[in-house]
């Protein structure tokens, strides 16, 4: 849950990137890095195995624009994707904000995804959250690869919760649509403060 | 309740007033208040020596992954955690179900004398909380949508 401090004038959110093993979650936070000035950004902390695999989870601080008065930052989290690591997943989302499910393209990973999405709407609701109620967006990622399944054939097997969401076809190792994907979520989260809310009305968008 | 939305200026100098306190008492170089998201609710001390907010991110990580160790040994949680270095130390203690305190602190004290001051600290710490959670219910945070679309894309 986000934090309004008055005192540092400074609004902090949590937004925990979610997908299924080598979906590319950390690139994501890895090409963010590479493209924010210093004094906006801390260091890219990743908590991973010898093989580069995530363990428990990255973790990214950014500062980004004022509004109101107040500094916005954001935390960037990443989950370990493999199936045993569910336990991890569930401590990382905690108290989150926003989410961004990174889902990989390729046909043979189809599966993988929907049962990440399932484990998704499972560990929310255990902390008592829904992801229907709460700022989320798709990314569609590693569109250059050979082999992958059409964005209508992407939403159909994803998109399809209480309400279609934002959804953005992604190359995370380019960077192409990572900002999209993260500026997208974020003013989801600012919406959430508006008093006539309707961040969950809007049209879907989806973002070639 | 999960967190707490929003710390007025009061509130931020309430939990202030019991840090700086336990820093001069326990002479530790820096004291954290966060949540178990990780998210910083306020800090004292030596600020330059590290980034707290990645120090708060790991805390509350650790915190939970030790929580978690506990459970399976049929603990309900290890209220506290301490990790000795060769010359900087952590020790991090339980405020309340969603809260942590994380102390560092040198060889110019010993954990035994952190450790006995956090207790008070802690649950003065607590009573701040919790008075401030009862108020915290009652306040709104706005945004309207010009002040968003005036900040434009925020990365």
């Amino acid at each position: 849950m986000s934090i309004i401090n008055y005192a540092s004038r400074e609004i902090q959110f949590k937004i925990v990137y979610y997908g299924p093993a080598l979906c590319g979650k950390t690139t994501n936070l890895a090409y963010i890095h590479t493209q924010i000035t210093p004094e906006n950004k801390g260091d890219l902390v990743s908590l991973a195995t010898a093989a580069d695999r995530t363990l428990f989870f990255d973790f990214l601080p950014l500062n980004a624009v004022v509004i109101k008065g107040f500094k916005t930052k954001f935390q960037l989290y990443t989950v370990p994707g493999q199936v045993i690591y569910n336990a991890t997943r569930q401590l990382v989302l905690r108290s989150v904000d926003g989410i961004v499910f990174v889902s990989d393209s390729q046909w043979d990973k189809m599966e993988e995804n929907i049962e990440s999405l399932k484990n998704l709407r499972e560990n929310l609701a255990k902390q008592n959250m829904d992801l229907d109620e709460i700022a989320y967006v798709l990314q569609y990622n590693k569109r250059d690869l050979p082999g992958v399944a059409p964005v209508e054939y992407m939403d159909f097997a994803l998109n399809n919760g209480k309400k279609r969401v934002q959804s953005f076809e992604v190359i995370s190792t380019t960077g192409q649509n990572v900002f999209a994907a993260l500026n997208a979520v974020s003013q989801q989260l600012l919406y959430k403060f508006t008093k006539e809310s309707d961040a969950g009305k809007k049209d879907p968008i989806s973002v070639a | 309740m999960e967190a707490i939305p929003i710390l007025t200026i009061d509130d931020v100098n309430a939990i202030d007033q019991v840090l700086s306190d336990f820093l001069q008492k326990s002479e530790s170089q820096l004291a954290v208040v966060i949540d178990k998201g990780g998210n910083i609710i306020s800090q004292q001390g030596d600020l330059n020596v590290m980034d707290v907010t990645i120090v708060a991110a790991l805390a509350a990580g650790s915190f939970a992954a030790t929580k978690e160790l506990a459970r399976r040994i049929g603990e309900m949680e290890f209220n506290a955690l301490y990790h000795q270095g060769a010359g900087m130390h952590i020790f991090m203690n339980s405020v309340d179900e969603n809260t942590i305190m994380v102390t560092v602190f040198n060889d110019q004290t010993t954990v035994g004398l952190v450790r006995f001051y956090t207790a008070n600290a802690s649950a003065q710490l607590e009573q701040v909380l919790n008075r401030l959670r009862e108020k915290s219910a009652n306040e709104t945070f706005t945004l309207t949508k010009e002040d968003i679309a005036n900040a434009g894309n925020l990365f």
